[in-house]
């Protein structure tokens, strides 16, 4: 549909609907991919999605209707099939209606009209050159190229009317020579500001300094987090903010705004419109807002739905779909020379779960390259470990910075953290 | 409705054979869903979902193209043919095609899952007086802080053509009832749940469940696990039930003997297998008593589909018999190239808008022959665990090194279980777990877990399997804390 159909569409919706508080969100969603394993294609995929979301509520009560029937001939069946749900909710003692009119949603330039063409030569180019690259050099490439095209109209009662598109285009790639590999995750707005080429060549290159493991020697060890491993962890944090969860005893924020959670170097902030491209409204409409959530380790701000928000006396807050770990100066490579004495590098994390919620403890297993560095210089590699660590206590011994880097819609710096007990 | 499915399948075939293609397929799916969520006693969201959308799969020159469209609108149907030929051709051109798939026998048929009482039939204020009920229920202590009562139900109406003569269809209904109780004491928080998960049953799977004494015990063993005292460290016996084996056998026998890991095919995302093609019929991967049953023709078993994505009939086999590893499961796509001839019927896709791709079949261990129950086993433990439920879960990519968690833990010293406890995990290597298992009880104490959320591949999709154990022992195994 064009934009203007989708506001047409949007528009139909809102008149014909019947109750004081209707919210609708149109989205339409294009994934182009190609998927290699083995030095061979493995999917070649095109899909194409269109969904209503519908939310009704009449004062007290609210309920969702989700379709794919989307045409203005299906409107009232869609609004039927809504209010059968409404009529059948239990009143809502947290009702709230839809947001206030007035919202004013940033304009996020998150497009790029080349790559929203989606041609399919650009992502199986892409994929033969990764091959080619892996069979010269023996080695099995595997992974994902692809683009991402997403359109969202969305429109309330109360007189909001949002839209958003957005293209992004990615490249996860593994080389692995058997006993090493590595990885790399790459994405930008455009298809042709990713560095595909000199990706390929990188990660082949790691791998190749990835063989000849040996095993972990238990000790104390200061930890070299490339950007990856750091993206790795801080959603975790992410997730355990929410201001209502903290506030029922659920989480390790429990009675902390305010304070000190970690250390010093840690400040982790949102941006809707900065080097990454969030999104300018959320579910409800609400619009999008810059926010710092843990600033020089002390937490600041927890997202925060309307309800609990007026309850508690706070602004409705959320996370915008970007994360930005502050960084310093200096790459992966000036952070290993920087270092004296024994460290550990890490290239990636993997299999990350909550150990315990409420202690804020986590697992996970290093993958694609962990070093011994020492001196200053890398070593040798070492085996894959299992490690079961507090990431507030981990970021609380952060030494020294490097430059953040975009890693999907993360910016993570690079880190020395302090030693640590591992093995 | 599946008639005229059908129907949209039997044209797509047609393009797809003028347009002439080496293979195609079509996916016809209508879902509707249903979901109902009580946080604490208030009911935060109902949803209904109608889905319904159409993905088709080309083989050009040995290499695959697909694409999906959502809703069955013509003009949108034609560009999607269109679609998938296009990019199966640009991959053709980029590199060479190796796709070869095992001959299967075309089949023709329709199944119905079983469904003795049709879920979306059950007024809506009877659901919603349930989950009241059971939140109720939980909240009537104190200690409780936050809970979540919550019915889920997919009505899935599939058809899957080939241009090799095959059309089969499906009419599959899927029913899971979920509770979470969380209880907050001296500053800290543990959760119990309800874990059965979903099953391919009506309503009756609801009310078999019994959700009103699952709120009673799930508020009772919160609470008592709150005020537990934290788990014992060093190496001692474990006594799991089925629903802690269940997530436990996924991740170190499920994903290890999926066919595409040990191709490298998931070497980027879900990771590979420490098994190699050559170790089927003859490595051994658990003691004697150990035997795996692979098994999509359980009937209420979330993969029992009828037939796969790939048009093959679900099957039952031993992935491992006496502790032998015996075989892969497979694909088409893959089924040659670990040494079989035929498909085991493993090929599943999230939805019509995702490709096919190897997925656990519904597998379990089997039960011990002889009548032992699970206090048999726990009089022969001097000093371990009893674990209920699962809980913290990691594993590395080649599914070695693992740790797990559990919902319940119960001390168990000198052949009795003495009291609760919280915060155990314990931490294995695949093969030395399933070789230190000495004790396996009875049918009657059997348990499964229908899983709907396995994550892998890229894009990542969601798929269910069921798996289920007795209750079972385990000798020597590391037990601590995750943190520590």
């Amino acid at each position: 549909m064009t934009r203007e159909e989708m506001f047409v569409f949007i528009d139909a919706i809102l008149e014909q609907a019947s109750v004081p508080d209707v919210l609708a969100k149109l989205t339409e969603q294009r994934l182009a991919t190609v998927r290699f394993g083995q030095n061979r294609i493995t999917q070649n995929v095109d899909t194409f999605e269109r969904r209503l979301r519908l939310t009704l509520g009449d004062g007290e009560r609210q309920a969702v209707y989700s379709t794919h029937r989307i045409d203005m001939d299906a409107i009232p069946s869609i609004i039927d099939s809504a209010m059968e749900m409404l009529e059948t909710a239990s009143p809502d003692p947290e009702y709230m209606p839809p947001v206030d009119a007035g919202q004013v949603y940033p304009i996020v330039e998150k497009w790029d009209a080349e790559t929203a063409e989606a041609n399919p030569d650009d992502r199986t180019g892409a994929v033969a050159a990764a091959i080619e690259t892996a069979e010269r050099n023996s080695m099995e490439a595997s992974g994902i190229t692809g683009v991402s095209i997403d359109t969202t109209v969305l429109g309330t009662s109360t007189g909001n009317l949002g839209f958003h598109r957005s293209t992004s285009a990615f490249l996860r790639l593994t080389m692995d020579r058997g006993e090493g590999s590595s990885y790399r995750s790459i994405n930008s707005v455009a298809w042709r500001d990713l560095p595909v080429g000199n990706t390929i060549e990188e990660v082949a290159q790691e791998a190749e300094t990835d063989m000849n493991q040996l095993d972990l020697e238990p000790g104390s060890y200061k930890l070299i987090l490339e950007p990856q491993a750091v993206a790795d962890l801080v959603p975790y944090i992410a997730w355990s903010l929410n201001a209502r969860q903290a506030d029922e005893g659920l989480t390790a924020f429990t009675g902390r705004q305010g304070e000190k959670v970690t250390g010093d170097l840690f400040t982790m902030s949102s941006m809707v419109n900065g080097i990454l491209k969030g999104v300018p409204f959320n579910e409800e409409g609400l619009a999008a807002e810059d926010a710092v959530w843990i600033e020089n380790g002390v937490l600041i701000n927890q997202p925060c739905q309307r309800y609990w928000a007026k309850k508690t006396d706070r602004e409705p807050l959320f996370i915008p779909e970007t994360l930005a770990i502050e960084g310093g100066e200096g790459s992966t490579v000036d952070l290993i020379k920087s270092v004296d004495g024994r460290a550990l590098l890490f290239r990636r994390f993997w299999y990350i779960r909550f150990v315990d919620q409420k202690e804020f403890s986590l697992t996970g297993m290093t993958r694609d390259g962990v070093f011994l560095v020492e001196n200053g210089r890398i070593v040798h590699p070492v085996k894959d470990f299992r490690w079961n660590w507090k990431p507030l206590d981990l970021f609380n011994g952060i030494e020294i910075l490097g430059s953040a880097v975009r890693k999907g819609q993360i910016s993570v710096p690079p880190m020395v953290i302090s030693e640590t007990v591992l093995g | 409705m599946i008639e005229e499915m059908r129907g949209f399948a039997a044209e797509i075939i047609e393009q797809l054979q003028h347009r002439g293609v080496d293979y195609g397929d079509v996916r016809v799916e209508n879902v509707d869903l249903e979901s109902i969520a009580f946080r604490k006693q208030r009911l935060a969201e109902t949803e209904l979902q109608a889905n319904q959308g159409i993905g088709i799969r080309v083989l050009v020159n040995g290499c695959w193209g697909f694409a999906s469209c959502s809703g069955f609108e013509t003009g949108l149907i034609e560009k999607t043919v269109e679609r998938a030929v296009d990019v199966a051709k640009s991959g053709s051109s980029a590199t060479s095609g190796m796709v070869k798939l095992s001959i299967e026998k075309p089949e023709t048929g329709h199944y119905d899952g079983p469904c003795a009482q049709n879920p979306f039939e059950i007024p809506r204020t009877e659901k919603m007086d349930l989950l009241a009920s059971s939140a109720n229920i939980i909240h009537s202590s104190p200690l409780i802080s936050m809970s979540w009562s919550y019915l889920w139900f997919e009505r899935r109406r599939r058809v899957f053509g080939n241009t090799e003569g095959t059309m089969v269809s499906s009419d599959l209904t899927f029913s899971q009832p979920l509770l979470m109780a969380y209880a907050v004491h001296n500053d800290d928080m543990q959760s119990r749940s309800l874990q059965d998960g979903a099953r391919i049953a009506g309503w009756e799977w609801i009310e078999e469940v019994d959700m009103i004494a699952w709120a009673e015990k799930a508020r009772e063993e919160a609470i008592m696990k709150v005020k537990a005292p934290e788990g014992p460290s060093g190496i001692m016996d474990l006594v799991l039930d089925g629903t802690n084996l269940s997530l436990t056998m996924h991740e170190s026998v499920g994903h290890p003997t999926e066919s595409d890991r040990v191709l490298g095919w998931e070497a980027n995302m879900a990771g590979r297998t420490f098994l190699n093609i050559s170790d089927q019929e003859h490595l051994k991967y658990g003691s004697s008593i150990v035997n795996f049953i692979a098994d999509n023709t359980l009937p209420y078993g979330v993969a029992s589909w009828g037939w796969d994505d790939d048009g093959v009939p679900g099957q039952k086999w031993y992935t491992i018999k006496n502790g032998i590893f015996q075989e892969f499961g497979s694909v088409r796509e893959t089924a040659l190239l670990v040494d079989r001839q035929h498909s085991r019927g493993c090929c599943r896709a999230m939805d019509f808008a995702c490709f096919p791709i190897h997925r656990q079949p519904n597998f379990y261990l089997e039960p011990g022959t002889e009548q032992v129950t699970p206090d048999d086993l726990i009089s022969e433990v001097e000093k371990g665990v009893f674990i209920e439920g699962r809980g913290s879960f990691s594993i590395d990519q080649r599914r070695i090194n693992f740790q797990f968690g559990g919902d319940m833990f119960w001390e168990i010293r000198n052949g009795k279980k003495i009291q609760p406890l919280k915060k155990v995990i314990y931490r294995s290597k695949t093969r030395d777990f399933w070789g230190s298992c000495d004790g396996i009880s009875d049918k009657r104490f059997f348990r499964s877990m229908g899983l709907l959320t396995c994550g892998k591949g890229e894009p990542v999709q969601s798929a269910r399997m069921t798996h289920g154990a007795s209750v079972s022992r385990f000798r020597d195994i590391e037990v601590g804390r995750g943190a520590e």
